[in-house]
């Protein structure tokens, strides 16, 4: 039953937040506790957090930025970017060896123009597919052939496809199909009635929920998963559950 | 229906566009607007330049379910103009469509251009409303809303997917704050934080009308758009169905 006013049935876990600034473009959220309450006013809990400074100019020093934004109660979650540089690999080994990684972002991918393919990535994957940390990958910027051919040659690597929209409407359904260890990331996917086919055909613990806030609202594909038939249970793996497995993180 | 509002769509299409995912099947359609509480979505086809095919198109589409779908008569200048308010005459006499949509990247001719004023003169003179795509192309600049709007006294324009972007949308809102009768819709792939918000508080909650673009995107998220925004609930009808109840007189 649709209301003017909506909050989540169950609890929500985002798994995809930018955090900070990019050096054109402005967060609405100044800190921390602006992002919290932009979180509590849809009845989100937790995120999965990154920084912009990867999106556009430094993965390296967008990792470091992030640290402002964590805190100590576990609710921001941290998410390392990163590029296949020597520079950003050993930043990320020296948080692994802290036990600090749980997820990695990458990068960069329509700046550079670098192929995803095994020979530039492969020292960044194949010590990801080693050490058992799931990566997710930005389907906007990168080539639907390079995404498939990459990671098939990755068959351990845990992947999470971010941000399909409307625009991949034909790649979505064949790609996870080719990719069985891939999950579908949902912040902007609105093709008419494909949510559906897809839970239908790959079952519900293939997808998660995030935002993509700030580059989007938080709100909206949170109400659209409560008016896509979940019952409770199914709701609950997609807009939690399925994450904290990915994530290997205790609920 | 939401809360006792009748929940009007503002923008939706009939026609297929398979490249871009899009199929107009009237039970998918009719099952996502179910499922969210929509009662009525407004509808066009925009894929043929003459008009009088994708009239017909809408005509037959509306026919088969028309408690739930409103049509949207559509015209092209690169039709010849007196073709052009024929077509018009003739999808809103015969074939009982309500409004008029224009898609003016389609052409050369920005939206003030005096090619469309045939069309704009037949919408004054029978009071309809007319829906512009309006964005990021030349063409379709929602600042150019507020040369035509004055012009056009009795026809309620409104600026599909209120311009979609930033410099865009201040644009949209700009025109609308100048003319009573322009009108900013919500549809758009850019869910931007903060856009309805600001639709509501600089346009006017009495100017903004929701649209989903179905079945090119889901109605759903689109409708969540408006319910997760911090806007009043008396704005949240009007945006809702109100709005284009009045301006549709439906």
């Amino acid at each position: 039953m649709t209301s003017l006013s909506f909050k989540p049935r169950v609890p929500v876990f985002d798994a995809n937040v930018k955090v900070g600034n990019h050096h054109n473009e402005v967060s609405p959220c100044v800190d921390r506790a602006s992002l919290l309450a932009e979180m509590a006013t849809h009845g989100v809990g937790r995120a999965v957090i990154y920084h912009a400074l990867g999106d556009l100019t430094s993965p390296v020093d967008g990792n470091r930025a992030l640290e402002a934004w964590l805190g100590e109660d576990g609710r921001l979650h941290p998410q390392w970017s990163a590029l296949p540089l020597p520079r950003s690999l050993e930043q990320l080994q020296e948080l692994h060896a802290r036990g600090r990684v749980s997820s990695v972002r990458l990068a960069g991918l329509d700046i550079i123009d670098f192929p995803f393919r095994p020979w530039g990535y492969d020292p960044l994957l194949s010590w990801l597919s080693r050490e058992g940390i799931p990566l997710w990958v930005p389907l906007p910027e990168m080539d639907p052939d390079d995404i498939v051919t990459t990671l098939q040659a990755y068959p351990d690597l845990e992947t999470v496809l971010v941000g399909a929209h409307y625009m991949h409407a034909m790649w979505v359904q064949p790609m996870m199909k080719a990719l069985p260890r891939a999950s579908l990331e949902l912040s902007r996917y609105e093709p008419i009635g494909q949510l559906e086919a897809l839970l239908e055909e790959f079952g519900v613990e293939r997808f998660v929920y995030g935002s993509w806030y700030w580059r989007l609202a938080m709100g909206p594909m949170l109400f659209y998963l409560h008016h896509v038939g979940l019952d409770d249970r199914e709701l609950a793996l997609v807009c939690e559950g399925n994450l904290l497995r990915i994530l290997g993180v205790e609920s | 229906m939401i809360d006792g509002v009748r929940v009007i769509d503002f923008h939706g299409h009939v026609g297929a566009n398979d490249i871009m995912g899009m199929v107009d099947d009237p039970d998918l359609m009719l099952h996502t607007m179910d499922s969210c509480g929509i009662d009525i979505s407004c509808v066009f086809n925009i894929y043929y330049p003459d008009g009088t095919t994708g009239n017909d198109m809408t005509a037959r589409f509306v026919t088969r379910h028309p408690d739930r779908f409103v049509g949207f008569a559509y015209v092209s200048p690169l039709m010849p103009a007196d073709s052009m308010v024929a077509e018009l005459e003739r999808a809103i006499d015969d074939l009982g469509l309500v409004a008029i949509k224009l898609y003016p990247p389609f052409v050369h001719w920005s939206l003030e251009h005096p090619i469309w004023d045939p069309i704009y003169e037949f919408a004054n003179e029978r009071e309809l409303a007319l829906i512009h795509h309006t964005g990021t192309e030349w063409q379709a600049y929602p600042k150019f809303l507020a040369d035509v709007a004055p012009r056009f006294p009795k026809v309620n324009f409104v600026s599909g997917h209120s311009g979609n972007t930033p410099v865009e949308r201040a644009q949209a809102i700009a025109a609308a704050q100048a003319n009573e009768n322009v009108y900013l819709e919500t549809c758009s792939t850019f869910r931007t934080p903060g856009v309805i918000e600001q639709l509501v508080e600089e346009g006017g909650a009495d100017r903004v009308l929701f649209g989903s673009d179905t079945p090119l995107m889901d109605p759903r998220p689109q409708l969540g758009k408006i319910i997760t925004a911090q806007i009043s609930d008396e704005a949240k009808r009007l945006a809702l169905g109100g709005n284009a109840a009045r301006i549709l007189g439906i």
